[in-house]
C-alpha cells in the first residue's frame, strides 16, 4: 500500500522493502530465529549445542521433507511426512538392523521407501486431479496403520548403531549438523539440474510452465517423491536420538512440519520459498518452545502461542511483501 | 498464391502449395454445444508473416491453442515440414516440432528471474540442454535485440512492467528458434518502440525460412508486416489475401459477412420508447489510470449496449456501475430528488441496481442446489412467513417469472444443472428482477445459449424496458447491439470510443469501430 510507490510512466512498482522480502521470503523467520536464540541463550546462559541442535534435527528435516510438495503449487501440503518417518524409525530398527541391513543401505532402503510412498501420493493426486491435502491425508492414515501392525510394540535400536552417533559429538563436531548436512547437500545437488527450475516455475505458474513445454505432471510427482525421501532421513534422524521406533508416534510432526514451512516463509501456494525457510522455521518453533519451557511458561499455554507465532508470521508476511494487492495485476 | 518474399522452398510434396511450411486442414473443434472452430484451412509459407484476423469468438485463438498443443482439434490434420499431425497432445510436443507460440495472456512465472522464464521450458525435467553461459548470453542477446533498455537477467519477472513482462514471453519463443512462431495478440502491450524491434526481429526470422502467424486487431500492424492476411469468421476461414492487395473497409466486409446483412425483424421498434428520467450517473470513470474519464447517463427505459473488441474496458465500466470495482471517479444513483453514491455492490443493491455476471458457472450458479434455491438466493427475506422461510411463498415468487421467461423446467426442485444453458440463465436473469431493480446490469447474458433462448430474453429486456427498467448490457454479439440497443458506446483502450445511437447503426460502421477509426469506411 503505502511501500507501493509510483513510477514515472505511471504505473506502481513496489519498494526496495518488498522486493527483497518476496525474493528473501525466508527473512522473517531468520530475524525471528535469532531473536529467540539470544533470548534463549540470556535466559540459560548453559546452551547445551549439541543436545539442542540433537532435539532440533527431526523437526527441521522434516520441514524440508514438506518443503518441495508445497513449492511445487496446487496445495501441495503433505500430510503423509510424519507417518513415513515413523514407519522409516520402524522399518530400520525392527527390520533392517537385526537382518544386518543397519549402515548406510538401510539409510538408502528407507529413502527408497518414502520416495515410492511419495510416488504413489503424486501419481493419484496428478493423476486423477485430486486435492493434495485429502489424498496424502488418506496416506497418512494409511501408514499409520501400517506402523501400528509393524511394530505393535515399540523397536529399540542398537546403542551401538551407527545412528546413535550424530545425537553426539563425532569428533569435533556435533553429529545433529551433520545430520542435517545430509538433506541440505542433496537439495543443492539438484540445483546443478534444470529440476528445480522447473519446480519453482511450475509452483509460480502451472499454466506458463505447461505451455512453455515443461512436463508439470512428471516435476511435481517427482516434487512429493524428494519429500518422502527426505521423509526417510527425517525418521532414521529421529531414531538415532530417541533410538525407540514407536508406532504411536506417527502423528507427531504433521502440523508442526508444516506449520515450520510456513512460518520460514514459504507460500502455500507455491512458487516461492525454500528449504532455509524450513529450517529457521523450525528453529523459530524450536527455540519459542525452548524459551517458553524454560521461563516456566505451563505447557499448557504452548500451543497456543505457537498459533499465535505462526499467524502474526503469516499475516506480517503478507502485509510487508504486498501478496494480497497481486492479485489484481 | 504468392508471396512477396523469395525465399528457398520447404518440401511438403502431397500439399497444393510446395513451399507451404505449415498447412493447416479442415480443423474443427467444439467446446460442448458451442462450435469455436469449423473446418478451417489455410497455410503459412516458409519466410512469410502470415496475419490471422476475425472478430470476438471466430475461433483464432482456438486455433493458436490446438496448433501449440493446448487444445486437441476434433477433426482435421496440422502438417509442418512434411510431416501431417492429428493432434499436439502437449505444448511441449508442439514445441518439439518446431511451433513455439506467445499467447494471449501474459503468461509468466512471476517469482522467477528474467533469466528462467526466457529458458522456461526449454529443458528436460532433471537435464540441462543449455550451459549457463549461453543462457545468459543468448538471451542477454534477444532481450537487447527487442527492449531498447533490457531488464537485468536477474531481475524478477514480477516487478517487471507490463510492456516487459509482454516482451520476456515474445524473448521466450524467440530463443527456441522455432520454425513457425505464432503471437496471438501478443503485441498488444509491447510499446511503440518495441513492437518496430520485434517487426524487424520477424522479417528476419523469415528471411532464414522460419514462418510467423501474427493475430492482431490493429490493421495498421497488419499493413506494416503481413504478407497475407487469413480471415475467419465463425470458425471457419473466409478468405486469404496477399500483399497489399487489400483494403481495411475489405477486410471488416469479410470479417462481419455479408449474409448476415440481411435486415432481422426488430424485437421492437426503439422509437416508440422515450427514455425517462436519468437514474444512474456516472462522471469521470476511468478504467485503468491511462484512460480517458468517461462520463455517462443512463435513464430509465433505455438500453445502453457496451461493445468492442474483448478487454477494451467494457467488462470494468460495467463494473463500475456496480460500485466500482478497481476503477476510480463517482457512481450517483438518482431516484427522484435523492442522490446517492455509489461505490460499493452493497451499497448498488440497496440502491436497486442488479448485476448479472458473465461466467454463468462460476459468477452465477449454485450447482449443487435447486432451480428454487437458486432463484431465492439472494432475495430470501421476501420469503419469510413468521419468522420461518415459507417455501410456499418462494414458488409463488417463482411462478411469477416462469412464464414472461419462458422457463422450461419439470419441477422447481429438480437441480439447477437438469436445464439447459439457457434456462439457467433465464433463471438466474429472474433471480435478479426478483429483487425489483431499477437497474439492471447484464455482462454478455446470452454467451452459449440457444437462439430460441436468446429471442426470449430480448423480447422481456425490451417489454421491461418499456416500462420503465433502465438496462446496461454488455455484449459480444454484434446482432444484439443493432437490434436491441438504444445506443451503443464502443470501447477501444479502456476508454469509450464512439457513441452509436439506434438510428442508422450499420453492422459495418460498428464492427469498423472496434478496429479504430481507419477501419470505418468513409
Amino acid at each position: 500500500m503505502s511501500a507501493a510507490v509510483t513510477s514515472a510512466r505511471g504505473r506502481t512498482r513496489d519498494s526496495f522493502v518488498r522486493r527483497t522480502l518476496r525474493r528473501h521470503t525466508f527473512l522473517f523467520a531468520l530475524l525471528l530465529t535469532a531473536l529467540l536464540l539470544v533470548l534463549n541463550l540470556s535466559i540459560q546462559p548453559s546452551f547445551g549445542w549439541t543436545t539442542q541442535l540433537a532435539s532440533f534435527a527431526p523437526l527441521a528435516v522434516a520441514a524440508i521433507a514438506s518443503t518441495p510438495s508445497i513449492i511445487s503449487g496446487r496445495g501441495g501440503i503433505d500430510m503423509s511426512i510424519s507417518p513415513v518417518m515413523t514407519l522409516s524409525g520402524i522399518v530400520f530398527a525392527g527390520y533392517l538392523a537385526p537382518s544386518g541391513l543397519g549402515g548406510v543401505e538401510g539409510l538408502l532402503i528407507v529413502m527408497a521407501i518414502g520416495a515410492a510412498i511419495g510416488v504413489v501420493n503424486g501419481l493419484i493426486i496428478i493423476g486423477l486431479r485430486l486435492s493434495p491435502i485429502v489424498v496424502t491425508l488418506g496416506m497418512y492414515f494409511i501408514i499409520t496403520g501400517v506402523n501400528l501392525k509393524l511394530a505393535p510394540t515399540p523397536f529399540r535400536l542398537d546403542d551401538a548403531n551407527w545412528l546413535t552417533a550424530f545425537a553426539t559429538n563425532i569428533g569435533p563436531l556435533p553429529g545433529p549438523v551433520l545430520s542435517l548436512a545430509l538433506p541440505i547437500v542433496l537439495w543443492s545437488l539438484l540445483s546443478l539440474t534444470a529440476y528445480k527450475r522447473n519446480l519453482y516455475a511450475v509452483g509460480g505458474n502451472d499454466a506458463t510452465a505447461f505451455t512453455a513445454g515443461v512436463n508439470v505432471p512428471v516435476v511435481r510427482v517427482v516434487a512429493f517423491a524428494i519429500g518422502g525421501a527426505f521423509a526417510g532421513i527425517a525418521g532414521l534422524v529421529l531414531l538415532g536420538l530417541v533410538r525407540t521406533a514407536d508406532s504411536s508416534t506417527s502423528a507427531s510432526y504433521t502440523l508442526v512440519a508444516i506449520a515450520a514451512v510456513a512460518l520460514g516463509g514459504t507460500s502455500l501456494a507455491g512458487g516461492r520459498g525454500g528449504i532455509t525457510g524450513a529450517i529457521l522455521g523450525a528453529a523459530s518453533i524450536f527455540l519459542v518452545q525452548s524459551v517458553l519451557a524454560d521461563a516456566r511458561v505451563p505447557q499448557t499455554w504452548l500451543a497456543a502461542i505457537y498459533g499465535a507465532m505462526l499467524i502474526a508470521a503469516v499475516v506480517i508476511g503478507a502485509l510487508v511483501s504486498g501478496e494480497r494487492n497481486r492479485s489484481r495485476s | 498464391m504468392t508471396s512477396a518474399l523469395g525465399v528457398e522452398d520447404t518440401s511438403a510434396a502431397s500439399s497444393p502449395n510446395p513451399r507451404a511450411l505449415v498447412i493447416l486442414t479442415s480443423i474443427s473443434k467444439a467446446f460442448g454445444p458451442t462450435i469455436a472452430v469449423r473446418d478451417a484451412s489455410f497455410d503459412v509459407l516458409a519466410g512469410e508473416v502470415h496475419a490471422l484476423m476475425g472478430e470476438n469468438g471466430s475461433g483464432k485463438s482456438t486455433l493458436v491453442k490446438i496448433l501449440s498443443g493446448v487444445h486437441a482439434p476434433d477433426s482435421g490434420t496440422v502438417t509442418i515440414a512434411g510431416t501431417t499431425h492429428r493432434s499436439f497432445r502437449t505444448p511441449r510436443e508442439a514445441l518439439g516440432n518446431g511451433i513455439a507460440t506467445v499467447f494471449q495472456e501474459v503468461l509468466a512465472a512471476p517469482n522467477r528471474s528474467v533469466l528462467d522464464n526466457l529458458w522456461l521450458g526449454s529443458d528436460g525435467v532433471f537435464r540441462t540442454r543449455h550451459s549457463s553461459g549461453e543462457r545468459r548470453r543468448r538471451a542477454a542477446e534477444v532481450l537487447s535485440e527487442l527492449l531498447e533498455a533490457p531488464p537485468a537477467l536477474d531481475t524478477l519477472v514480477g516487478d517487471l512492467e507490463l510492456s516487459d513482462r509482454q516482451a520476456c514471453a515474445i524473448a521466450r519463443a524467440m530463443l527456441r528458434e522455432p520454425d513457425l512462431l505464432v503471437l496471438d495478440e501478443a503485441t498488444s502491450a509491447l510499446d511503440y518502440d518495441t513492437r518496430t524491434r520485434l517487426f524487424v526481429m520477424l522479417r528476419r526470422r523469415a528471411t532464414t525460412g522460419a514462418g510467423v502467424i501474427l493475430i492482431t486487431h490493429r490493421m495498421d500492424e497488419v499493413r506494416e508486416i503481413a504478407d497475407r492476411v487469413t480471415v475467419l469468421r465463425s470458425g471457419e476461414t473466409v478468405d486469404t489475401l496477399a500483399g497489399d492487395d487489400w483494403t481495411t473497409a475489405q477486410l471488416v466486409r469479410l470479417m462481419t459477412g455479408q449474409s448476415n446483412l440481411v435486415p432481422e425483424e426488430p424485437q421492437r421498434a426503439a422509437a416508440t420508447r422515450t427514455p425517462g428520467q436519468i437514474v444512474l450517473e456516472g462522471s469521470g470513470l476511468r478504467i485503468s489510470q491511462e484512460s480517458r474519464p468517461i462520463d455517462f447517463d443512463l435513464r430509465a427505459g433505455e438500453i445502453v449496449g457496451l461493445a468492442g473488441l474483448e478487454g477494451q474496458g467494457q467488462d470494468a465500466f460495467l463494473r463500475a456501475l456496480w460500485g466500482l470495482g478497481g476503477s476510480t471517479g463517482t457512481v450517483t444513483r438518482v431516484s427522484g430528488d435523492r442522490r446517492d453514491r455509489i461505490t460499493t455492490k452493497y451499497a448498488a443493491r440497496r440502491a436497486g441496481i442488479a448485476y448479472v455476471p458473465r461466467e454463468r458457472r462460476a459468477e452465477s450458479l449454485f450447482e449443487w442446489m435447486s432451480i428454487l434455491e437458486n432463484f431465492t438466493a439472494p432475495t430470501l427475506r421476501s420469503d419469510v412467513r413468521r419468522g420461518a422461510l415459507s417455501a410456499k411463498a418462494a414458488l409463488i415468487r417463482l411462478a411469477e417469472y416462469i412464464d414472461p421467461l419462458r422457463i422450461k423446467l419439470g419441477r422447481p426442485g429438480d437441480g439447477i444443472t437438469t436445464l439447459s444453458g439457457g434456462n439457467q440463465q433465464k433463471v438466474i436473469i429472474a433471480r435478479w428482477l426478483a429483487a425489483q431493480p431499477d437497474v439492471l446490469l447484464l455482462n454478455d447474458p446470452t454467451r452459449g445459449i440457444d437462439i430460441g433462448a436468446k429471442r426470449d430474453l430480448y423480447r422481456l429486456l425490451a417489454d421491461l424496458a418499456g416500462r420503465g427498467l433502465a438496462v446496461v448490457m454488455l455484449s459480444t454479439e454484434v446482432e444484439e447491439h443493432l437490434e436491441l440497443m438504444d445506443r451503443v458506446l464502443v470501447f477501444r483502450d479502456d476508454s469509450v470510443a464512439e457513441e452509436f445511437p439506434h438510428e442508422g447503426l450499420t453492422r459495418e460502421a460498428l464492427v469498423g469501430s472496434f478496429f479504430g477509426p481507419e477501419a470505418v469506411e468513409a
